[in-house]
């Protein structure tokens, strides 16, 4: 037999090494479902004046902000738009054509942007979330006029959630979903470490393994975290011998949120920026949240760092069923079983906001609406194209949003419990979300910020260093943010 | 009037290359001239209506923004890193797979090229697996021979190996350029020098490298280029963000970061302008050193 000498035996080597890299799953988790990128669906062009070759006033729907840029999501968007437009729909009773854009998220900003500077933008933009609106907020219509004369139905909405959209004097929007927070937990988890699972009521205590009965709040969520923290021998968090390099199950996490968001959940509401709206600055209640949440990501070890992050499900932490308690909002009953690919966590439900450090129950808040660029020819038309597509219950079902109207959450929550009912043996406790609306954030926590991208860029470095950072200093290194914050704000 | 057959000739030349003059000017030459533009003044794209001539302002800012001086910093070590690895390395490769006692060389020729023909957003993302401190296996590999693997990508220091580990992945066209370098040296020289007594070495020394510098010399400028204009690798393992600390923040994603984040458009120009400057100025400084280390033949 012939002898392979030692070229064959290197080139052998790194072939294997090449071929070991390509068979090593990647990080992030693909979609079951390929996603195109770019233009989903792009509307006709408009004649002069915004008007259609046949004569009719052209509005010009923009999707892709927020929610709604899937392709499942289309068929509803389509009908929707097609009802409209059908001989006896609104649309064509006020001589209007409404015309569909739809754009995956990745691109959706820099189109809308490149739009606008060629004076090409839509007439009503939406879904877009709070966080988006900074971007664009300032370009849009002002709807107070429409809500007064309930052109625009704000009926059953409650008017905190209104009001949040009144931006610089201005109605941006209408409160179309609402997204509260509160915490997820895997209830196999709870019962293999014979723990009591989190309370649904908010003022109800938590059963500790003692049987004490303390309350839910963000201490009580570090002790039981450490408990439910399991390295790859077996031992939890609160043993000696836990090793932190192997850990195989996490506590809790703080799933896609960014700091304002840890610091408002965990302290209590608070602001980056002062009274004046121009003094950088970040409370003592969001100090001491950050010190929290950083003790719990590298001295405990109970909440990932950014490689656990990574190789949990791709960032889809919760779903990988390897954490325990996740604090997230009511969209992510997106992403629980994405794809047939994955390993769903087996069984949970969820539970109230435990109470912050400023000792007031503190749900951060999402929110989506829709808005008119103050740009648009065809401002009456437009609103009253949006205020058909905003009472569509198709659509909002589709986008997988709470409804901001009280009255349709029912059949949300119906919805949801179809989604789930094959996959879940728990039938989710979804009063839980409803009652979170009451204990919302008194300040947004994605509230606009003077220079908003650079401003917020700046604490997405915080939240980055916090993840990665072993040795942070967490009073120097907030310092140094309000620092550059001060000097970004200065800049804008 | 006949047109002599040179002139001739020549038109019919001009006719032939005529798209590809017309797609220079106007996919390439107009933007640099309305991104040079553009660079002299402060275009946001989602305020269209208030844009003003700055005059040389965002030129200005460059010389006091210490993110432009920090990304050029980072660029210039992973440069330093990256291009003699990834030169050595797909030199060493093509030898490799140019060695007629190799077993199997059109096999391992494939396998060595084929992650070229990978999507680097793939192959990203693949690596961002394969590095991971606690899972990836090649921290498991160096754990069972008692070596604690580093946070590959979460340290400002390791994370350039191992965005360099990524390319080097990656390297099959480099490696194919240079195996028909390989190709192209003529076997007498060989001979001869074996006669004149030549070792291995030597061969490799005397022979070899001079034969291929013009081919490395290519691979160099391409590498080069590519350095400056690293961006996908960077952004998808962070998101954009630079991370960790800003150790890679690239300064094609600084740019990137300034004009389609930020929609400063026109700074964003700027950058772009400063790049093509610094690009072109190493260029021309490699043409023009380039009798001095690259063998061009009897020609020269």
């Amino acid at each position: 037999m012939k002898r392979i000498n030692w070229r064959t035996r290197v080139a052998l080597g790194i072939a294997a090494l090449i071929v070991t890299g390509a068979c090593t799953s990647p990080a992030a988790t693909p979609s079951s479902t390929p996603r195109p990128t770019g233009a989903l669906v792009t509307a006709e062009p408009a004649k002069a004046g915004g008007l259609t070759s046949d004569g009719k006033v052209l509005v010009r729907w923009f999707v892709g902000l927020g929610t709604g840029g899937n392709p499942e999501q289309l068929g509803a968007e389509s009908a929707a738009v097609a009802k409209c437009n059908a001989p006896d729909g609104p649309c064509t009773k006020s001589n209007i054509k409404l015309a569909l854009e739809v754009y995956q998220n990745d691109v959706a900003y820099d189109t809308l942007a490149t739009q606008i500077a060629t004076r090409n933008g839509p007439d009503i933009i939406g879904p877009i979330g709070v966080r988006a609106l900074n971007g664009f907020g300032d370009q849009l219509l002002d709807l107070s006029k429409y809500v007064q004369a309930k052109t625009l139905d704000t009926a059953g909405i409650e008017k905190n959630l209104v009001d949040t959209y009144i931006v610089g004097g201005k109605q941006i929007g209408i409160p179309y979903a609402v997204y509260p927070s509160y915490m997820y937990y895997n209830k196999a988890l709870f019962k293999e470490a014979g723990l009591r699972e989190p309370p649904h009521k908010v003022g109800d205590k938590y059963t500790m393994p003692n049987g004490s009965q303390v309350d839910w709040n963000w201490d009580t969520v570090a002790q039981v975290a450490k408990i439910l923290t399991v390295d790859s021998k077996g031992n939890d968090a609160t043993k000696a011998g836990f090793d932190p390099k192997n850990i195989t199950q996490f506590g809790f996490d703080f799933q896609w949120t960014d700091p304002r968001g840890w610091a408002t959940a965990i302290g209590g509401s608070g602001s980056a920026v002062g009274a004046d709206g121009k003094t950088a600055q970040w409370p003592d209640n969001w100090k001491k949240a950050m010190q929290w949440y950083y003790d719990r990501l590298w001295k405990d070890h109970s909440a990932p760092t950014q490689d656990y992050i990574t190789a949990l499900a791709g960032g889809n932490t919760f779903q990988s069923g390897k954490v325990a308690m996740d604090f997230v909002h009511t969209w992510y009953t997106c992403c629980i079983y994405p794809g047939d690919n994955t390993t769903p966590v087996k069984d949970w439900d969820i539970a109230v906001a435990p109470i912050a450090l400023d000792g007031k129950t503190t749900a951060k808040l999402h929110a989506d609406t829709m808005g008119i660029l103050a740009s648009t020819l065809h401002a009456d038309a437009s609103v009253l194209a949006m205020n058909f597509i905003m009472t569509q219950p198709d659509i909002v079902v589709t986008y997988g949003a709470m409804p901001a109207k009280a009255a349709d959450r029912k059949a949300f929550f119906e919805s949801l419990d179809k989604k789930f009912a094959k996959l879940n043996p728990t039938k989710v406790d979804w009063q839980v979300a409803s009652s979170m609306l009451s204990y919302t954030e008194a300040v947004n926590h994605e509230a606009n910020l003077p220079n908003f991208l650079k401003s917020d860029a700046a604490i997405k470095q915080l939240q980055s260093d916090m993840l990665t950072n072993a040795s942070l200093n967490i009073d120097t290194r907030l310092a140094d943010l309000v620092k550059t914050l001060q000097a970004t704000f200065g800049a804008g | 009037m006949m047109l002599t057959l040179a002139r001739r000739e020549s038109l019919w030349g001009v006719a032939f290359i005529s798209p590809w003059i017309l797609g220079a000017l106007v996919f390439t030459l107009l933007p640099m001239g309305a991104s040079f533009v553009l660079s002299l003044t402060n275009f946001d794209p989602r305020y269209p209506d208030a844009v003003q001539s700055v005059g040389l302002a965002n030129y200005q800012r460059l010389l006091t923004d210490p993110l432009v001086y920090q990304s050029l910093g980072v660029t210039a070590k992973f440069a330093l890193v990256m291009l003699p690895l990834t030169l050595a390395v797909s030199l060493g490769l093509a030898m490799l797979v140019n060695n007629p006692r190799l077993l199997g060389r059109s096999v391992f020729r494939t396998i060595f090229y084929m992650p070229a023909q990978i999507p680097i957003v793939a192959t990203t993302l693949i690596w961002q697996g394969v590095l991971n401190l606690h899972t990836g296996w090649l921290n498991g590999a160096l754990a069972v021979i008692g070596v604690a693997g580093p946070d590959w990508l979460n340290s400002p220091f390791w994370v350039y190996p191992g965005l360099s580990l990524i390319s080097v992945w990656g390297m099959g066209t480099m490696m194919l350029i240079a195996l028909a370098g390989l190709q192209s040296v003529p076997t007498e020289l060989y001979e001869a020098a074996r006669i004149d007594g030549a070792g291995r070495w030597a061969q490799f020394w005397n022979v070899t490298l001079p034969m291929v510098s013009p081919v490395l010399f290519y691979n160099l400028i391409i590498a080069l280029i590519g350095t400056f204009q690293y961006f996908t690798q960077a952004y998808v393992l962070t998101n954009g963000r630079g991370d960790p600390d800003n150790a890679t923040l690239f300064f094609n994603l600084n740019l990137y970061r300034e004009g389609w984040r930020y929609y400063e458009m026109g700074y964003a120009a700027t950058l772009a302008w400063l790049l093509f400057v610094i690009v072109l100025a190493l260029t021309v400084i490699l043409f023009r050193t380039r009798s001095r280390w690259v063998y061009e033949g009897a020609a020269r």
